[in-house]
């Protein structure tokens, strides 16, 4: 066990290298610079060279790349070049609307899923099971950012129940903040929500095809106790490891959901970073949303492991 | 797991869902293979009297702010919609199969360089690599393909590296190898076969991914080139419209949710024939 | 003679308000407990500030945080066109229209530092506009600015220039603290004077000003405070309003004003605006170098039916110049009544390219409308067979490639603000900085230098009616429309001017009946 930890994680060494790599790339790539979209229409060789050069943009790539992944590895990732402001100042300031969008739709997808998956396994083959297969897959299949069109034209628009965008943070005004975050929560939870749903279900039919469940029902175990204590229990760990790989959704359906809702979270940063041809900033989003997403399924396989010590360490 | 292929065509059959999704999906790819003829109108044609036309005789899906007709353009957004998805995947399905199966079946550091080339693709969640590649190519349909291309690459590769692996130690395989056949002929022989089952699968499932991706990335502007009448295009033009023009936002999105609907329903009932031990796995 | 140019002294001048330093700012707690619906006005902006650097600014949204923060020489007057004081209580010119000498008042304070503004702020800021700032080029012909006294300012030029006060009256040609951009810089900072204190700007959420305690009794706001809300969605802003969560939208598009004006409880304003949009030809790549090619673009474009379709015909069209109707240099001269396919392709014919050619049509993806008319534009082309991409790109690196002349044919706008020079000197001058069509004409040249240094305002109407004559023949640009300037409010919201060219200085006279 220790040995595959050890392992996991020396693993994770050349990833994250490889992130900051891509990331460096990719953004080179990207033609025009922070320097021709600051100054625009007065562009000049001269201003811009002397803008490059306050960057450090005049230097070779690699050494470029060399300077940059030194100072990452000490926790600076440099500073936008187009608002002065640290990168990473500017991912703390926007990862709180993420994380909450984030978990607001886990919350959401799991208030939702655990009942209707369970429900569909204990109806097995009849209309209960029908409902939330039928919504397993349509969830899946609603493209998320057509839906937060749909919610805001219905809520926000015709009943007037809900804003239609913008953000107020939850220290400044709790319910405001939570008017703000429900569509955009249900938005890119539903997708959540029905993989969960096939996951609960399938995991929920296992654990009802066991033989302690049985032994259960047969020493007269009521149903609520059933199906509600040792079945759920036991069903919940599939469902818990699915959710880890759903991060990675997570934090890519919130690029799109956070411009929809005009949310300022880490989504957003990275259409700005585009819009503005901000290198440093677009590096930092991506190697942070990178990094993150690498150690949070780092540590659900680890969780996974921890908990069924039987499975294959590959 | 050789045998599984061989079947699928039986155990489709006790899937009604998933062949009504074959028939809709063979129905839409025959209405964007035809639109040209079947379109009422020409999708760019101008009308002032049509601007923002409901609904009606005349325009049986409304028209837009140009008063182009809702439908035609529609027909021709599938044909966009479909050629992404289908050469996207295809040049996933390619780069990724091959390459994870010759990591696989080689191994050694081959299969170090590509796995980790799959771990570090697969940290970056696929709309923001979409996203930057794009950025960095600009939008046009070619770079488009590639862009989401390259995002389902990793999938595919894992697949066939680890079907490889599995099958690698397989006893006929062993077999044939002791009676002298090329490595070539073993993997076209017993290897593509058996890893045939979930790469149909996951290619079927990735069309679904491609539509919404394409239509993700083209809502947001970073698609296909902005004249175009994708499906992700004509949603962004309906949002602004959408007290105006209800039409314009809600039929677009309508067409996508149905196929990727379709496709899910197909990958589906694929995978419960071909791959039972396969569930509800990663979806993102 | 001395041409004097005193300008009425209101009673504020002769209160010499001392400075106090504005040090220690209110906690956060305090200030919020403070606010409420009644005494704080929320504008919605279409996307955040981009800088509050007055100097970089080039984008609206900056622009309209920046200027409440922020004094300037002169200010625009509430009617179009008039220039009134602002820093400078009054200023002479000299007999050669060389020399500009400027009195400034002496009750303004920098709300950073609590310093009072004094004369060599003006010059530091000037020197700072002229050398390095957005806006660099109209100062051109600047050739010194200095300060004999602590509130006197001389500004000497090489050459007349008779947009100079319009060009000093630009809310973003502002005095700003030198202390500050010492300190860290502008970009995120108040470094100003005016009116508004800047309270906190949380990218992406807010810009939130209060009434500057700095500012004397009599130039206060009457609104306390000042929040900007960015909320790039249109259907957001509407909705915003609607409910109240906004008071103010600076920028209602067409569609939106006939639902906006049956909404009870709003108030919807509009006239014809400054923001004008235009096909820009590069007359230095072909097929556009040759003259009969872009004039059949000019003869083949239906400006009234992409009125129709993009602006649901709410613009005015431009069928002769660029300048409108509502400016004192308008010329009333129609140079394409009306689309003429037949003039166009027989010019085309003319030009060897009957059978057509392809062009790309560069246009911003951050402005839909542009791209809607772009749309529109390439059908309206086919007829002619110029067949036409379009190929959007972020504003930023569209700009960019712009000012680098790396485009055949683009689509775009120009907000003009009060002189014509700023219309036409700025676009259409040889080697002018935006003359991205790198259009050149040597009898425009010299009809913009008479402009510039003419000062009598007849003469001046003819010299641009000329101007605009042969630019639109020659067409370097084709001229489409005239944006109309729609701005909605809560009923509730008093005493706030829909200005043409967009400013929002009228804020700090604006008032709550609440």
């Amino acid at each position: 066990m220790i040995f595959y930890i050890a392992r996991r994680l020396l693993l994770a060494i050349p990833v994250l290298f490889g992130i900051s790599l891509v990331a460096f790339a990719l953004v080179r790539l990207v033609p025009g610079d922070t320097a021709t979209v600051m100054l625009g229409m007065q562009y000049t060789e001269a201003r811009g060279e002397q803008i490059r050069a306050e960057m450090g943009l005049d230097q070779p790539v690699p050494v470029q790349y060399a300077i940059w992944l030194s100072r990452a590895l000490s926790g600076d990732l440099g500073q936008s070049g187009f608002t002065g402001q640290p990168v990473t100042r500017a991912l703390r300031e926007r990862l709180p609307v993420t994380l909450q969008l984030a978990s607001s739709a886990v919350l959401f997808a799991l208030v939702m899923a655990l009942p209707l998956g369970m429900m569909a396994a204990v109806n097995r083959g009849r209309w209960p099971d029908h409902l939330a297969m039928t919504v397993g897959v349509a969830g899946l299949s609603v493209p998320n950012f057509w839906l937060g069109i749909l919610l805001i034209l219905l809520f926000a628009r015709t009943l007037g129940w809900a804003p239609s965008g913008g953000f107020i943070h939850l220290f400044e005004d709790p319910v405001g903040n939570l008017r703000t975050m429900i569509l955009p929560a249900f938005a890119l939870g539903l997708a959540v929500a029905a993989v969960l749903i096939r996951t609960m279900r399938a995991s929920m039919l296992d654990v009802l095809g066991q033989e302690y469940l049985r032994m259960a029902r047969a020493k007269g175990c009521g149903p609520l106790r059933l199906y509600g204590v040792h079945a759920f229990r036991n069903a919940l760990v599939p469902v818990l490891t699915v959710l880890g790989i759903q991060v990675g959704y997570l934090l890519g359906g919130s690029v799109v959901i956070e411009s929809v809702f005009g949310l300022p979270g880490i989504g957003l940063l990275a259409l700005e970073a585009i819009r503005n041809r901000d290198y440093v900033l677009l590096q930092g989003v991506i190697v942070f949303v990178g990094t993150a997403f690498l150690l949070i399924n780092l540590t659900v396989d680890l969780l996974y492991a921890w908990v069924n010590p039987q499975i294959r360490y590959g | 797991m050789v045998d599984s292929f061989r079947h699928a065509g039986q155990p489709l059959c006790p899937h009604p869902s998933a062949v009504a999704g074959l028939v809709v999906l063979s129905l839409l790819g025959l209405l964007a293979l035809f639109a040209p003829v079947i379109a009422p109108y020409d999708p760019f044609a101008l009308s002032g009297n049509a601007m923002l036309a409901p609904p009606g005789p005349d325009h049986w899906l409304g028209a837009d702010q140009l008063g182009r007709d809702l439908l035609s353009r529609l027909l021709y957004g599938a044909r966009i919609s479909f050629h992404v998805a289908v050469l996207s995947v295809g040049f996933a399905l390619g780069i990724g199969t091959l390459a994870g199966g010759i990591a696989g079946y080689v191994g050694g550091w081959i299969d170090q360089v590509v796995s980790r080339c799959v771990d570090v693709l697969f940290s970056i969640p696929d709309i923001l690599l979409a996203l930057a590649i794009m950025a960095a190519l600009g939008p046009t349909l070619n770079h488009l393909v590639l862009a989401i291309g390259i995002v389902y690459t990793p999938i595919f590769a894992r697949i066939a590296r680890g079907a490889v692996l599995d099958l690698r130690h397989a006893d006929y395989i062993e077999a044939a190898r002791s009676i002298g056949s090329s490595p070539a002929a073993i993997l076209y022989r017993h290897v593509l076969p058996g890893i045939l089952g979930p790469l149909v699968v996951q290619t079927t499932l990735s069309f679904a991914f491609a539509i919404l991706t394409e239509a993700a990335l083209s809502f947001l502007g970073l698609g296909v080139e902005p004249d175009q009448p994708s499906w992700g295009i004509l949603l962004n033009q309906g949002k602004d419209l959408m007290e105006r023009a209800w039409w314009i936002a809600v039929f677009p999105g309508l067409a996508i949710t149905l196929t990727v609907f379709c496709f899910n329903l197909v990958g589906d009932g694929l995978r419960d024939a071909l791959d039972p031990r396969v569930r509800a796995e990663k979806r993102a | 003679m001395t041409r004097l140019h005193w300008i009425w002294c209101p009673a504020v001048f002769l209160v010499l308000a001392g400075c106090s330093r504005n040090a220690d700012p209110v906690p956060v707690t305090e200030r919020d407990a403070a606010r409420s619906r009644t005494n704080e006005l929320i504008v919605a902006i279409q996307s955040d500030a981009k800088t509050l650097d007055p100097h970089l600014a080039t984008d609206a949204a900056s622009m309209r945080v920046i200027e409440n923060l922020y004094d300037t020489l002169l200010t625009y007057g509430s009617a179009y066109g008039t220039l009134e004081p602002g820093l400078a209580r009054s200023w002479t010119l000299s007999d050669d229209g060389l020399t500009y000498t400027f009195q400034l008042r002496t009750n303004a304070c920098f709300h950073h530092t609590g310093r009072p503004v004094l004369a060599d702020d003006v010059v530091y800021s000037l020197d700072r506009m002229r050398s390095s700032g957005a806006r660099s080029s109209v100062f051109a012909p600047v050739s010194s600015v200095t300060a004999p006294t602590p509130h006197t300012v001389i500004v000497t030029l090489t050459t007349p220039l008779a947009s100079l006060l319009a060009h000093l009256a630009h809310p973003m040609s502002a005095v700003v603290d030198r202390e500050q951009v010492g300190a860290g810089g502008l970009k995120r900072a108040d470094g100003g004077s005016g009116p508004y204190a800047l309270i906190e700007w949380k990218a992406q959420q807010y810009a939130r000003l209060k009434a500057a305690d700095t500012a004397p009794a009599s130039l206060r706001p009457r609104v306390p405070f000042l929040t900007y809300r960015p909320l790039p969605d249109e259907t957001a802003r509407t909705t915003a309003l609607r409910t109240g969560e906004v008071d103010l939208l600076l920028d209602v598009a067409g569609k939106d004003v006939q639902s906006l004006q049956q909404v009870p409880g709003i108030v919807v304003e509009s006239q014809p605006g400054t923001f004008w949009e235009y096909i820009g030809l590069n007359c230095t790549r072909p097929p556009f170098d040759d003259i009969r090619v872009r004039q059949a673009v000019a003869w083949a474009v239906d400006r009234d039916l992409i009125n129709q379709l993009v602006k649901f015909g709410r613009a005015t069209v431009l069928d002769g110049g660029p300048i409108p109707p509502n400016h004192w240099a308008y010329a009333p001269f129609t140079m394409y009544p009306a689309r003429n396919l037949e003039r166009a392709r027989a010019l085309l014919a003319e030009a060897g390219l009957a059978d057509g050619v392809d062009v790309e049509l560069l246009v911003s993806s951050d402005f839909p409308y542009q791209v809607k008319a772009a749309e529109v534009i390439k059908q309206l082309l086919k007829d002619i067979n110029l067949r036409v991409t379009v190929r959007a790109m972020e504003s930023g690196v569209f700009f960019h490639a712009l000012g680098q002349k790396d485009f055949t044919m683009t689509l775009v706008g120009w907000l003009g603000f009060v002189d014509p020079d700023e219309w036409l000197g700025l676009l259409f001058r040889s080697g002018a900085l935006w003359n991205q069509q790198g259009y050149g004409n040597p009898e425009v040249d010299q009809l913009i230098e008479q402009g510039r240094s003419v000062t009598d305002r007849a003469k001046r109407q003819d010299i641009y009616r000329r101007a605009q004559e042969i630019v639109a023949l020659e067409a370097p640009m084709v001229f489409l429309y005239v944006n109309e300037r729609t701005s909605a409010h809560l009923a509730d919201v008093k005493g706030f001017v829909n200005h043409p060219t967009v400013t929002t200085l009228s804020l700090r006279e604006t008032w709550l009946d609440r």
